[in-house]
């Protein structure tokens, strides 16, 4: 045993493995403890905050774009999300659509640098803020499904399991670890079935793990875990 | 550090502690790519494109003539896989092999992207505007006689704007060559029926007698044939339909048979003339014709015992109708045409003409029917090279410096050429000898019409569509290079199209009425001839001429064994490889061989009788020497081959066109002798003569079968049975 703690072998083993880091740079940033990802700079500093944050009481006209957000609608421009698998980002096209008619913002340097894509016809070259490994299959239609359509939470708390407190973001960072065990942790939580002035939901589609839902002791409402096979996510 | 005791066992520690690092960090998100990835949206997009959300377009599969209707599932703007359209009478919804692997050929790194003029051994990148001039000024002065245009088979539109551009200085010279088309049945069915490609119901057939048609894998319309075959598998009216083939070597279709018959190579119209005789229903003019093949003697020509003979005709007499089918390995001997004229003679004789043998509906519009054409063409140009009469050639989707025959010289032919512009996706063995190289879009990006030659139901014009945007920038449809020239040539009568899409959309709508568009308005029309993908017509059909005439019909006896080069040599057409255009398509030279299992190499088969008496073992890299050059690959011993031939088979052996091509295998093209079909003048393909002989080395054959092969190792998973052991008629 204390040959096994002797310094020299340690000292090679430490140097191996520092070495393989080395190798595999670039590393992407280590996670730090609240989950908070990379801060990432994008081609245009889009302020999420404004698009979607919420307005503010003292000022109804929303004319000061440092104190309140229009509370759009985040599928309004996220609108793959509901439809498909990946989100996607908008079309540039969907900027424009509002912009084109925003007279008082036009000068901006910011919209300014929009319209300079626009007028070119070329994308916005964002980066990627929230991504997956490509052995993960996550779907964002099948979420939005279950909790908007059939449970009817609000948009923003929705998204926000995962993405966070977005609307107060400028450019999006990710603020959840995205891990498996932090999905997991979500799908092994009881999730009502129905809720009032949701959709109703069939039986079957949540007897994942052979669990049967039942009647919760307390509160009486049917709840039931989220699917927690291998290949839900890893088809 | 050594020295102070570091043993195997801490060494093993080390190891062990460093590999734990190393697999946590490999745990890391090494895959993910925050902040790194770029995601690229759409600038304008349509309202159906949705991100992992597929769509689907429809339009025709390019890669051989069948024409068969595809489907094309896009994602993101990219096209991903191609798929059957369901509504064609042709394919129903299903593709081969081959036509699987178009993606391949879009997709391909080694197409050409920009216009190549030769300087010196190179090819340097011009524009368009350039090469455009260039043709021009090349064209000028030059006489229509001194213009050739070698095309392989085109139909539709394309044909249509070829042959206005070549009219524009009064050019005749538009040579069709395709270098494995069944040209010589083409006219022994024009002289047996009337027409060149009738309609053959193998559906309707309780007995199919194919003498080398390899419908299931290569020839003329395979996937239609596949699946008339499971119909008639089924079987009407619930008998299930007995399939014989004929040939010296085995392909796909002799392997499913239900009778596997051998014939001595180039004796197929001897046996079928041998069957009529045993039959004993013919009368006056055939009765006489097939006196003298009474089944002694057929027996002994073809090498067919004569008691399958009787059997084979036994067979036909109890169940009618058959219908009986002559191959390329039937039609590939100097006396081909009189081989074709015997066989089909048989299906006069059967009463299949108008039963299982009926005539294919014809598109209204002549002028858009395929162009067809084979080696006597390729021929006429050669002559024509050598004799130095033309200035400029251009060369659209053939490629004779591969697959002419080595006898005919056609790349010493080609260099007498003026001036050369190959139109083409890949720099193939012809585009490497000309002068200039215009790059083309492939067929998934560009727009186009198609007849296909073989009709299945109705009659039909396809309709290619792009299904993505251009990969690169600098390639042009051809119908687009067509219009540009021609408008150098014909400014006034074209400037109002603006592109071949507008020409094609004009000529299209002109003729609404005639292609069923009834009283609906332009757009609509055109927009649903776009996504239906085929413009199915009423269409009339030619009547079959019944012309069951024995007038000119003689066979020459088997010819006698060549004491220098014994051995026949049948070149081998695959259902993946074809004749080589798209062996640059890796899929096709992975997937194996359906008979050998053999992948990603040329391979000579040969009797395992014949390989004991020359020695050969499997792997044997073997010289096969005929009159015009030898070639050398590795053997494989194979069962289903006449004892006196062996097979090599063509597609492979390039020495251009891309990576996954360029130095694989062997071209067995390149040693065919010169001999040609009495009557067609087209290449007789089966008529060269080899020897094989060993060059001493051995190589581990790479097939998938395994190293027993296809022996049963006692398992018994098949029975064995010789088949004049057989009684067919009973057993069916």
């Amino acid at each position: 045993m204390h040959r096994f703690l002797r310094l020299s072998t340690l000292l090679i083993g430490l140097f191996a493995a520092v070495g393989s880091y080395a190798v595999d740079a670039p590393q992407p940033a280590p996670m730090t403890e609240d989950d908070l990802g990379p801060a990432i700079e994008q081609p245009i500093e889009f302020p999420h905050n404004r698009h979607a944050g919420l307005r503010n009481p003292n000022d109804p006209t929303n004319s000061d774009p440092l104190k309140g957000g229009m509370e759009i609608d985040c599928m309004y421009c996220h609108t793959y999300a509901r439809r498909s698998a990946v989100a996607g980002i908008p079309p540039l096209q969907k900027c424009i659509g509002c912009h084109q008619s925003i007279a008082s913002v036009r000068e901006t340097p910011r919209i300014k640098k929009l319209f300079e894509y626009w007028d070119a016809k070329k994308a916005i070259p964002w980066k990627k803020v929230h991504d997956l490994p490509d052995f993960v299959r996550f779907s964002h239609e099948r979420h939005i499904e279950r909790f908007i359509s059939q449970l009817n939470r609000p948009v923003q708390e929705v998204c926000g399991y995962c993405h966070g407190n977005v609307k107060e973001m400028t450019v999006a960072r990710r603020s959840k670890s995205l891990a498996m065990g932090w999905c997991a942790s979500c799908h092994q939580k009881d999730h009502p079935v129905t809720a009032e002035g949701g959709k109703p939901i069939g039986n079957q589609a949540y007897w994942y793990n052979f669990q049967k839902p039942a009647a919760d002791t307390s509160g009486g409402a049917v709840k039931a875990q989220g699917p927690n096979d291998c290949w839900q996510c890893h088809k | 550090m050594m020295n102070s005791g570091f043993d195997r066992r801490d060494f093993l520690k080390v190891l062990g502690w460093s590999g734990v690092a190393i697999a946590l960090n490999g745990c890391g998100n090494t895959s993910v790519e925050d902040g790194k990835e770029t995601v690229v949206s759409y600038v304008e997009t349509n309202d159906y494109m949705i991100p992992s959300i597929s769509t689907y377009f429809n339009s025709t599969c390019a890669q051989c003539d069948a024409g068969c209707n595809i489907t094309g599932r896009i994602r993101e703007g990219r096209v991903l896989k191609l798929e059957g359209n369901p509504d064609s009478a042709i394919n129903r919804g299903k593709t081969c092999g081959l036509g699987q692997a178009g993606v391949q050929h879009h997709y391909n790194p080694d197409r050409v992207r920009e216009p190549l003029l030769r300087k010196g051994g190179q090819g340097e990148a011009i524009t368009w505007e350039k090469a455009y001039a260039l043709i021009a000024e090349k064209l000028n002065g030059v006489s229509g006689e001194e213009i050739a245009f070698l095309t392989g088979g085109v139909s539709g539109h394309l044909k249509v704007l070829l042959g206005n551009y070549l009219d524009s200085f009064g050019c005749k010279n538009h040579f069709v060559y395709e270098a494995i088309a069944p040209a010589v049945l083409r006219a022994a069915n024009k002289k047996s029926y009337g027409v060149e490609m009738p309609r053959f119901n193998i559906n309707k057939a309780k007995v199919v007698l194919s003498f080398g048609a390899d419908f299931l894998g290569a020839w003329v319309s395979p996937v239609h044939f596949s699946q008339q075959y499971a119909q008639f598998r089924k079987g009407v009216d619930g008998q299930r339909g007995v399939l014989i083939q004929v040939e010296s070597k085995m392909t796909l279709t002799g392997a499913n048979a239900d009778r596997w018959v051998v014939v001595r190579p180039g004796t197929e119209g001897i046996l079928a003339l041998g069957i009529i005789n045993a039959l004993g229903t013919a009368s006056g003019d055939i009765a006489a014709k097939v006196r003298g093949y009474d089944r002694a003697l057929v027996s002994k020509e073809t090498g067919v015992p004569p008691g399958q003979i009787d059997k084979i005709a036994a067979l036909l007499k109890l169940r009618s109708p058959s219908l009986v089918l002559a191959g390329s390995a039937a039609e590939g001997y100097a006396h081909g045409s009189q081989n074709a004229a015997a066989i089909n003679l048989l299906n006069h004789v059967l009463g299949n003409v108008g039963k299982t043998v009926e005539a294919a509906a014809v598109v209204p519009f002549p002028q858009m029917a395929p162009a067809t054409g084979n080696t006597a063409a390729l021929k006429t140009l050669n002559d024509g090279l050598n004799a130095g009469k033309y200035k400029v050639l251009f060369s659209y989707a053939a490629n004779p410096v591969f697959t002419a025959p080595g006898a005919m010289k056609f790349k010493d032919s080609l260099a007498k050429a003026g001036f050369k512009v190959a139109f083409a996706h890949y720099l193939d063995e012809t585009a490497m000898q000309a002068d200039l190289v215009l790059p083309l879009d492939s067929a998934l990006e560009d727009w186009g019409t198609q007849v296909p030659e073989y009709m299945a139901e109705g009659a039909q014009i396809n309709i290619q569509q792009p299904l993505m945007e251009k990969l690169h920038a600098n390639t042009r449809g051809m119908g687009d290079i067509l219009l540009a020239l021609i408008k150098l040539r014909r400014a006034e009568e074209y400037k109002k199209f603006d592109d071949y899409y507008a020409y094609l959309r004009t000529a299209v709508l002109q003729n609404k009425g005639a292609l069923g568009g009834g009283v609906a308005d332009d757009d609509t029309f055109w927009n649903e001839t776009l996504s239906k993908g085929i413009i199915k017509l009423a269409g009339s059909s030619h009547a079959l001429s019944g012309n069951a005439a024995t007038a000119g019909l003689s066979l020459p006896a088997p010819a006698a064994i060549n004491a220098q080069y014994p051995l026949h040599l049948i070149p081998s057409v695959s259902a993946s490889l074809r004749d080589g255009r798209h062996t640059n398509q890796p899929w096709l030279q992975e997937s194996p061989d359906p008979l050998t299992t053999i992948v990603w190499d040329s391979w000579v088969e040969i009797h395992p009788k014949k390989a004991a008496e020359l020695r050969i073992a499997e792997g044997d890299i073997v010289e096969v020497t005929g009159k015009n050059g030898s070639i050398k690959a590795q053997a494989y011993l194979f069962p289903g081959i006449h004892p006196d031939a062996i097979s090599v088979p063509l597609g492979r052996g390039h020495e251009a066109l891309g990576r996954y091509a360029r130095g694989y295998g062997v071209n067995p093209f390149q040693i065919l002798d010169a001999v040609f079909d009495k009557e067609t003048g087209e290449l007789a393909l089966h008529e060269t003569r080899v020897k094989v002989s060993k060059t001493g080395q051995r190589v581990i054959v790479v097939k998938d079968e395994g190293f027993v092969g296809g022996k049963q190792m006692g398992k018994k998973i098949a029975v064995r049975v010789s088949s004049d052991k057989v009684e067919l008629s009973e057993e069916v």
